[in-house]
């Protein structure tokens, strides 16, 4: 259905001034529920009915009012019976019983909903800050026991009966460089323990080597500033040495022998 | 809503704020009979304080409310017996339409209130609705009297309606 051609049909004014069948008035009312803007030009048509209404109004003889008032259990004041300040005696009245108990409930009501309002934004306000609080705490307990869950885990590896442990020694061109890896031989897991490794230019990095059957393999890069306790590098199955040397950052494919830092023999090899 | 509540001050001021417009309404379906137009009145402000909870805001104004009931109310007593008989003079029945249109323009004179408003419409429309609104006929009855389709009848008055819509703006 068309809603426009609806409101533009005549129904609106057939349905507000009691033209309307009752069919009509069934679908009227059951369209004012689905469409508001239908509503909406009902509303106006009946204001400009009340107002023109209102202004072709005929005053009704006075006594008419003190019937009605009668009728329907009232005292009407009557004053002047013929004349109209009846109107005016009622809304004195109204105007004087309000100004006593009535106005000291509205003004404690706005004491009240201010109060209400102050304590409501109050509670809010800590809730909010118990709240990041709590998120901060929580977040600190996470990454502690992340950090303690890693650190149980290198202990184990590094206590386990079949991890290896290999003291790297200086060799003639860096005598006091000391290191020490931990190979767990079953897991194939490497462990690095810097003891004492100079500090390196910022491009450059010491690189982990494996020696399986004279030729190096690539374990991973570290820096001698690491100051993690213990450092994982990848894994190998096999190793008869371990070798540390240093390369541009980021490692090399194969190491740089003349530049090789410490040594360290497995007790397998020979 | 203190109305509702049957508030006494509330109903007072209902009367002083709507008892001339829904008057003038009555006064234009009661014709010439101030004295039982004033009762029609005040039946019908009785009806009100006693209906009051019947009154559904969601299907219109107070004011629409209370305007459809002095409506009902002036075209019952408009039909009822006792005023039929007392207006024995008047048109026989089977002659009602000749006799609105008369009356239509009979009352040109001291046209109050929304009959001003149907001045402004065509004869044919004018009629219907005066018929309908003023007088209370069904569309069926209408058609029946005047000897055309209802179809027609219907929309006369939505167009009359419409063309109401337009001159109170």
């Amino acid at each position: 259905m068309n809603i426009k051609d609806y409101i533009e049909s005549g129904i609106i004014e057939s349905y507000v001034m009691g033209l309307a069948s009752e069919s009509e008035k069934a679908e009227f009312e059951r369209y004012c529920d689905q469409y508001p803007e239908l509503v909406e030009a009902r509303r106006k048509f009946e204001e400009k009915l009340e107002a023109y209404a209102a202004q072709n109004a005929v005053p009704p003889p006075p006594e008419v009012k003190v019937k009605v008032l009668e009728a329907v259990g009232m005292e009407p004041r009557i004053a002047a019976p013929s004349t109209p300040p009846k109107i005016i005696n009622m809304e004195n009245q109204t105007d004087r019983r309000s100004s006593g108990v009535p106005k000291f409930l509205a003004a404690a009501s706005i004491v009240l909903l201010i109060v209400m309002a102050y304590l409501y934004f109050q509670t809010r306000q800590e809730n909010n800050d118990l709240s990041s609080a709590n998120d901060r705490l929580r977040d600190k307990v996470n990454e502690t026991d992340s950090i303690m869950k890693k650190i149980v885990g290198e202990q184990n590896a590094i206590r386990d009966s079949n991890t290896l442990v290999v003291n790297m020694v200086g060799t003639k061109v860096a005598p006091k460089s000391s290191a020490n890896v931990y190979w767990d031989s079953a897991s194939a897991k490497v462990y690095l323990v810097v003891k004492n490794m100079p500090q390196l230019p910022s491009d450059q990095q010491y690189q982990l080597w494996a020696l399986i059957d004279g030729k190096p393999k690539d374990l991973g890069v570290f820096d001698a500033t690491d100051n993690k306790v213990i450092l994982q590098m990848k894994n190998t199955q096999k190793a008869q040495a371990f070798a540390i040397t240093i390369e541009k950052k980021g490692g090399s494919p194969s190491p740089t022998l003349e530049k090789m830092q410490s040594l360290g023999k497995t007790m397998v090899t020979q | 809503m203190a109305l509702k509540e049957r508030n006494n001050q509330a109903f007072g001021f209902l009367y002083d704020h709507y008892a001339g417009a829904l008057y003038s309404i009555i006064k234009q379906i009661i014709i010439d009979n101030n004295e039982l137009a004033s009762d029609v009145l005040q039946e019908v402000f009785i009806n009100i304080w006693r209906k009051i909870e019947t009154y559904d805001q969601s299907k219109g104004r107070l004011f629409t409310w209370m305007l459809n009931i002095a409506r009902n109310a002036s075209i019952d007593t408009l039909r009822s017996k006792s005023y039929q008989n007392s207006q024995k003079n008047q048109e026989l029945p089977d002659n009602v339409y000749k006799g609105v249109a008369n009356q239509t323009t009979q009352q040109n004179v001291d046209n109050i209130g929304l009959k001003k408003v149907l001045e402004t419409l065509k004869p044919e429309h004018r009629v219907l609705v005066e018929m309908a609104y003023f007088k209370g006929y069904t569309h069926e009855e209408m058609a029946e009297m005047m000897g055309i389709p209802l179809g027609t009848v219907k929309t006369r008055i939505r167009n009359a309606l419409l063309q109401l819509r337009q001159y109170l703006k």
